[in-house]
C-alpha cells in the first residue's frame, strides 16, 4: 500500500488549491479525480468572475483553472485522472478505482474536495432525451464545442440558471424562457439582467407542467404556482423546443466523509449532508477536512479559498508548519473569504426579506421578477444629474462582493470603497476618459458608457458585447431596452476588442438623445441589405 | 444539434481527426477523443438506450458520468457510459435495450 503525506480527493478548485498550499509547505501530495481531465467544473466557466482582486475578479473560470493547474504542476503535484476514490475508512486509507482495477493507498492526512452534483425535479415527461441538466449544457457547448438543443427553456432563475442561460444565447441556441417555481430570481440580478436585455422572458412563480414529444423533447406546457408551488388551472402557456435544462440546485457529494464516521449534518442552507466542520474545515476525525462545495454549496471563489486553508491545516496537522505560521496564514485567508460572504446573496442572508440595500436605497422588484430595472429603478438608483461629456452609467443595485470596476478606472471615476459589497458610486468630481475599461471589467456587464453630448440629436451608447458574429462600423440594427424589446434604429459607431477586454468587445452605437437612458443593446438586423 | 465552430470567448473549436465509428451497424462521422455522446449528438441522436421494463427512451442528462441514463453497448461492453468515453475509430456503439443491443434483441427472442 502506497503512503503519503496528504491525500486529496477531486481536483477542482478546492482540491487544486489544497494540493498548492500543502506542496508549498513540502508535503507530498497526490490528487485523486475520477475525471480524464482536472480542473473540475472551472474549464466551463467561460464568464468573468466576480470578488476582488484577491479572489481573482473579472478572470474567467477556464483561465483561473489553467493557472491553478500551472502551479500545481510547477510544485510537482501529483494528479492521478481516471481514479475514482470509491472508500475511505477510519485510518485514512482510501480505495481508488482506475479502470477495472482497485487500488489501495494510505494519508496521513486527507482533504475531501469531491464538489457536488446537479439536483432534478420531476415532471411529467422529466426521463424524455433532451431533458439535461443546465451543468451538462456548459459541458457541451464550452467544453466539446456542440450546442445542446436548438430552442431551450431554462428550468431555474439561480446564478447556474442565469449563467448557462446567457452561455447558451452565446453558443448560438435559442432560449425562449427562464421558469422558477419561486416568486423572485434566484441569482444575482446583473446576471438576470444581460439575458433579458437580450429578449429571454421570465416566468417566475411558474413551473412545468409536462414535457412531451416522440422519443425526445418537442414541446413543454409550463403553468403559474400559487404560494404553496400548486399549479393554477388555466395558466398553461406552451413552447415548441427540443431541450430543457434543470438547474434547480446542487448537493454536497458527502458520501466518502459518512463512509469514514465522519459526524454529519443535514443542512438545508449548505445544500443537504455535509460534514461537520470547524471553520477551516477539519472534521469530527482530526486530520480529515473538507474544502469546496462539499462542505456547503457556494461558489468556485469561496471554494478555492477554502481549499488553500485545508491545506495550511493539513500541513501543520502533520508538523510541516507551525501554529504560529498557520494562524498567520488563516487570517489572511479568512479575511478574504469573509469579504465573498457578505451581502444580500450571502449563506447568512438566505431566506431573509431584503427591502433596502445597505445604502439604504429601496431593492428593485422588477429586478427580482421580470430581470430587468424599471425606468423608476433606474432614477431611484442613479440620480439624474446631468454630466456633460461620455460617462459611466452603473446599473448595478445589488449588494454582491464585487469591485473591479473600482480599479478598473484609472482616473478613479468609479467609487465602492473598503467594503466591497457597497454599490459603485460615480464620482462626478473626476473626468472619464471613455476609455471603457470598466465597462469591460464588470463581471456583471452592468456598466454602460454614455455620450448624451455626441451632437443635437443623438447620444453614444457604450455596451459590452460577447456575441458573434460581431457587429461591423456602420452597421445598422436596432437598440432594445433592458427588457429585450426594440426602441429604436442604432447605428454602430465602433466596436472595439483588446487584450485587456478579456473577450468582450465595447460596441458602441448612436441612438436619438431621448433613448439614451432606455437603449442598453444592440440587435443585429438580420434581413438587414 | 449543430457543432460550434466559433465561440465569442473559447474562439475555434478544437477538435481531434474525423474518424468514423458505427452506431446500430451503420456508420456514422466523429472526432476521435470527443465523448460518444457528442459525437451522437452531432449526428442527431438522442435515444441511447431503453429501460428494461417499460422500454422507455434515455439519453444524456448529466454528462459528466454521474447519472448513467447515457450508458449504450460499446465495443460489446454494456453500461458504458458514453458521455465520458472518447470516441475511437472503427468503435461499435449500439443503443442499448434493457441490457442487451436493441439491433440484436428481435434475434434473440426468436
Amino acid at each position: 500500500m502506497k503512503r503519503y503525506d496528504l491525500i486529496i480527493v477531486g481536483a477542482g478548485p478546492a482540491g487544486l488549491s489544497a494540493a498548492i498550499e500543502a506542496a508549498k509547505k513540502g508535503l507530498h501530495v497526490v490528487v485523486f479525480d475520477e475525471n480524464l481531465r482536472p480542473g473540475g467544473q472551472l474549464f466551463k466557466q467561460i464568464h468573468k468572475f466576480f470578488g476582488s482582486k484577491e479572489h481573482q475578479a473579472k478572470v474567467r473560470g477556464f483561465n483561473i483553472g489553467k493557472k491553478l493547474l500551472a502551479e500545481a504542476t510547477q510544485l510537482g503535484v501529483e494528479v492521478q485522472l481516471n481514479a475514482t476514490v470509491t472508500g475511505m475508512y477510519l485510518d485514512k486509507e482510501v480505495i481508488v478505482k482506475k479502470g477495472d482495477e482497485i487500488f489501495h493507498f494510505k494519508g496521513d492526512a486527507i482533504i475531501v474536495a469531491t464538489g457536488a452534483s446537479e439536483n432534478s425535479v420531476p415532471f411529467k415527461g422529466w426521463t424524455l432525451p433532451g431533458v439535461i441538466g443546465a451543468g451538462a449544457a456548459q459541458t457541451m457547448m464550452n467544453l466539446h464545442g456542440i450546442k445542446p438543443g436548438k430552442k431551450i427553456l431554462m428550468l431555474g432563475s439561480g446564478n447556474v440558471g442565469l449563467v448557462v442561460s446567457f452561455q447558451l444565447l452565446q453558443a448560438g441556441c435559442d432560449v425562449v424562457a427562464i421558469v422558477d417555481a419561486a416568486p423572485h430570481i434566484g441569482g444575482y440580478g446583473v446576471h438576470a439582467a444581460k439575458v433579458a436585455r437580450c429578449g429571454v422572458p421570465f416566468y417566475l412563480s411558474h413551473t412545468i407542467q409536462s414535457v412531451s414529444g416522440d422519443e425526445k423533447v418537442e414541446k413543454v406546457v409550463i403553468g403559474a404556482v400559487d404560494s404553496s408551488f400548486t399549479l393554477i388551472p388555466e395558466t398553461e402557456k406552451t413552447f415548441t423546443v427540443d431541450t430543457i435544462c434543470v438547474a434547480v440546485g446542487l448537493s454536497p457529494m458527502s458520501q466518502l466523509f459518512k463512509m469514514a464516521g465522519c459526524k454529519m449534518d443535514d443542512n438545508p442552507k449548505k445544500g443537504g449532508q455535509v460534514p461537520v466542520c470547524n471553520e477551516w474545515g477539519e472534521t469530527s476525525i482530526k486530520g480529515i477536512f473538507a474544502a469546496g462545495d462539499v462542505a456547503g454549496i457556494e461558489e468556485a471563489s469561496s471554494a478555492m479559498i477554502e481549499g488553500k486553508m485545508a491545506g495550511v491545516c493539513a500541513s501543520e496537522y502533520l508538523g510541516y508548519c507551525s501554529s504560529a505560521e498557520q494562524a498567520k496564514d488563516l487570517e489572511n485567508m479568512a479575511k478574504d473569504l469573509d469579504s465573498l460572504r457578505q451581502g444580500m446573496f450571502a449563506i447568512k442572508n438566505r431566506g431573509k426579506k431584503i427591502e433596502t440595500t445597505m445604502e439604504g436605497i429601496p431593492i428593485s422588484t422588477n429586478l427580482l421578477k421580470k430581470g430587468f430595472l424599471s425606468d423608476a429603478d433606474i432614477k431611484r438608483f442613479s440620480p439624474t444629474k446631468k454630466i456633460a461629456g461620455v460617462h459611466p452609467v452603473i446599473e448595478c443595485t445589488q449588494n454582491i462582493p464585487c469591485n473591479p470596476c473600482q480599479d478598473a478606472c484609472v482616473r478613479h471615476c468609479i467609487k465602492i470603497g473598503k467594503d466591497i459589497t457597497a454599490l459603485p458610486v460615480v464620482d462626478t468630481t473626476k473626468t472619464c476618459m471613455g476609455c471603457g475599461l470598466c465597462v469591460a471589467a464588470c463581471s456583471g456587464q452592468a456598466i454602460f458608457l454614455v455620450n448624451e453630448d455626441f451632437s443635437s440629436d443623438y447620444a453614444l451608447i457604450t455596451l459590452p458585447y460577447e456575441f458573434l458574429p460581431l457587429p461591423q462600423k456602420g452597421e445598422k440594427g436596432k437598440a432594445t431596452t433592458r427588457s429585450g424589446e426594440i426602441l429604436c434604429d442604432a447605428e454602430v459607431i465602433s466596436v472595439k476588442t483588446s487584450k485587456a477586454y478579456d473577450h468582450t468587445a465595447l460596441l458602441t452605437m448612436k441612438v436619438p438623445l431621448a433613448m439614451s437612458e432606455k437603449a442598453r443593446f444592440f440587435k443585429k438586423v438580420k434581413s438587414y441589405a | 444539434m449543430e457543432r460550434i465552430t466559433e465561440h465569442p470567448i473559447l474562439g475555434e473549436t478544437k477538435k481531434g481527426r474525423e474518424i468514423s465509428f458505427l452506431f446500430d451497424g451503420k456508420p456514422l462521422k466523429g472526432y476521435e477523443g470527443e465523448p460518444i455522446a457528442v459525437a451522437l449528438r452531432a449526428a442527431g441522436v438522442m435515444t441511447h438506450r431503453y429501460t428494461q421494463k417499460r422500454h422507455e427512451p434515455r439519453g444524456v442528462f448529466c454528462a459528466i458520468g454521474r447519472c448513467t441514463d447515457c450508458v449504450m453497448i460499446v465495443d460489446g461492453v454494456p453500461n458504458t457510459r458514453t458521455c465520458i468515453t472518447p470516441l475511437v475509430e472503427g468503435m461499435k456503439v449500439q443503443t442499448q435495450d434493457g441490457v442487451v443491443a436493441k439491433e440484436e434483441k428481435g434475434e434473440r427472442s426468436k
